[in-house]
């Protein structure tokens, strides 16, 4: 039924506004469960905070590996004595790396891939070099955090 | 998007028309009664509901003695949402049992289950036995002291069965006591077991109701009741209903989330106070009425015979009311089903109380 002066027929009116409730009412749900499924608790982390004395004794061309989130970081004193921290996962699969001290090579299985010490890809798949992180030492805590990130500690 | 292009592409390839007729010539009779007729598409709603609910509580649920009740404290503690979804879940499950038990007392008052509908009343029952199966796996789940009491008490009524008792005791706890195996093996129940049978029960049911057309209750039956089409009318129906249902389950879940006590110890002692879930209260309350001894026999295990002979006989209840198949008034099965229900019913409500 459609009145003369009205736009749409009344029926197409009651379809839109049912159809558009049970749409929204979907989303909201959808969305709910969505965030309860996917959430975002196993995000990368900004920053995290370690143990000093654990890490600033290694001995030139060794590594250590700290947890950054659920992927590992390396750290990483070269065998001129400088230290870095590197996210351990290669550029290319995310597979995790490995350093190998006889060739002082970052070496990652899956495909081959080869990175220096510094981190930058020279052989094999790896597109880009490995994350370096920037490590600051505050008291006996030793910060990793991504670059260009701010640290903000929670006050103890 | 073109919905009729779309539509084209599938009838190019796929006869649906004889679904479509089918699913426009189904009526549904108009009677005094017919409100009972939403009853079972509120239980297939609920679980619905419970399958999505249950289905995302399962990805952070961690069915290991050490780890189960963890687990849902930190779902409830620290997943988006968490809290609700759990209290969802445990909501859904209690409208659940009580409508199933109401569709159930529909059922048994109007006669529903009368030739030739049986096996609609069977596959029904056994629906009901597995629910509350899957109310008390679910409930152990959560392993705190009360779900492990519980559990033993509902597991240990078994070993009083003739012949198959003990065997199915240990079936159902995976040993000689309620253990971590029982934990595993009731997630194992609930998560994969269960919910098989049901979907298959479930479709077996309502594959049924369909054959046979809904049921009119005997004294409306005399009167040829006017039906009106189940699309759209009776749909939009159910519907409303569904909309109400998710209304109040979603209010229940959100003012009155269920506790979660203590980590389950199973050499702790049994928690004061303790009783069984709402839908096991009338076999605990008339456990309670018989005493420990008749005649140099062990009472339980006579009440527990009592029971379930009780409940075969109900279960077989179809085949001895002759006289409503043939399209009789049974005024003799409606004061059996009476006693059944108000048996039921006050018990509960008396083990409530007590």
């Amino acid at each position: 039924m459609k009145i003369d002066y009205s736009l749409i027929t009344r029926r197409r009116f009651l379809n839109t506004l049912f159809g558009g409730w049970l749409t929204a009412f979907s989303a909201g749900a959808l969305y709910a469960v969505g965030k309860f499924a996917f959430p975002t608790l196993g995000k990368e982390p900004d920053f995290v905070v370690l143990k000093a004395a654990d890490y600033m004794n290694l001995a030139p061309n060794t590594t250590k590996l700290f947890a950054w989130g659920g992927k590992p970081g390396i750290f990483f004193r070269k065998a001129d004595g400088a230290i870095l921290a590197i996210k351990g996962v290669c550029t290319h699969m995310e597979c995790n790396v490995t350093y190998k001290p006889a060739e002082r090579k970052f070496y990652c299985a899956c495909h081959q891939g080869w990175f220096d010490e510094n981190g930058q890809n020279i052989k094999g798949p790896p597109p880009k070099p490995l994350e370096i992180f920037v490590h600051t030492i505050e008291g006996d805590k030793l910060i990793v955090a991504r670059k260009g990130v701010k640290v903000e500690l929670p006050k103890a | 998007m073109n919905f009729r292009r779309l539509k084209n592409w599938f009838t190019d390839r796929y006869d649906f028309s004889d679904l479509v007729k089918l699913a426009q010539s189904k009526t549904v009779p108009v009677h005094s009664g017919d409100f009972l007729y939403y009853t079972g598409g509120m239980i297939l709603f609920l679980i619905g509901l419970q399958f999505i609910t249950g289905m995302i509580l399962a990805f952070y649920y961690v069915p290991h003695p050490d780890f189960a009740h963890k687990s849902i404290v930190e779902i409830v503690t620290k997943l988006h949402l968490g809290w609700f979804f759990r209290s969802f879940h445990h909501w859904g499950a209690q409208l659940t049992l009580l409508f199933l038990f109401i569709h159930l007392f529909g059922t048994l008052l109007v006669k529903s289950y009368r030739k030739p509908r049986e096996f609609i009343w069977f596959t029904g029952f056994i629906l009901l036995g597995i629910l509350i199966f899957f109310g008390l796996s679910g409930y152990l789940l959560l392993w705190d002291e009360r779900a492990l009491a519980g559990v033993k008490v509902a597991t240990g009524g078994v070993k009083a069965l003739p012949l198959v008792g003990t065997f199915l005791m240990a079936f159902l706890r995976g040993g000689v006591d309620v253990t971590g195996e029982t934990l595993t093996r009731f997630y194992a129940f609930h998560v994969a077991v269960l919910p098989l049978v049901t979907l298959f029960l479930i479709g077996l049911h309502v594959l049924l109701v369909q054959y046979h057309g809904m049921s009119i209750p005997l004294r409306e039956e005399k009167n040829n009741p006017a039906s009106i089409p189940f699309f759209p009318n009776v749909f939009y129906h159910d519907l409303i209903v569904w909309l109400l249902l998710l209304g109040v389950t979603v209010t229940l879940a959100v003012f009155f989330p269920p506790e979660i006590g203590i980590k389950a110890d199973p050499l702790a002692p049994t928690p004061e106070n303790i009783k069984p879930e709402w839908y096991f209260l009338f076999v605990f309350q008339t456990l309670k009425l018989f005493p420990g001894e008749i005649l140099g026999l062990n009472g339980e295990v006579i009440a527990i015979l009592l029971i379930v002979t009780a409940m075969g006989l109900l279960f077989l209840l179809p085949l001895f009311d002759k006289k409503s198949s043939r399209g009789e008034a049974s005024p003799l099965f409606t004061w059996i089903s009476v006693g059944y229900i108000a048996y039921i019913v006050t018990m509960t409500i008396v083990g409530y109380l007590s």
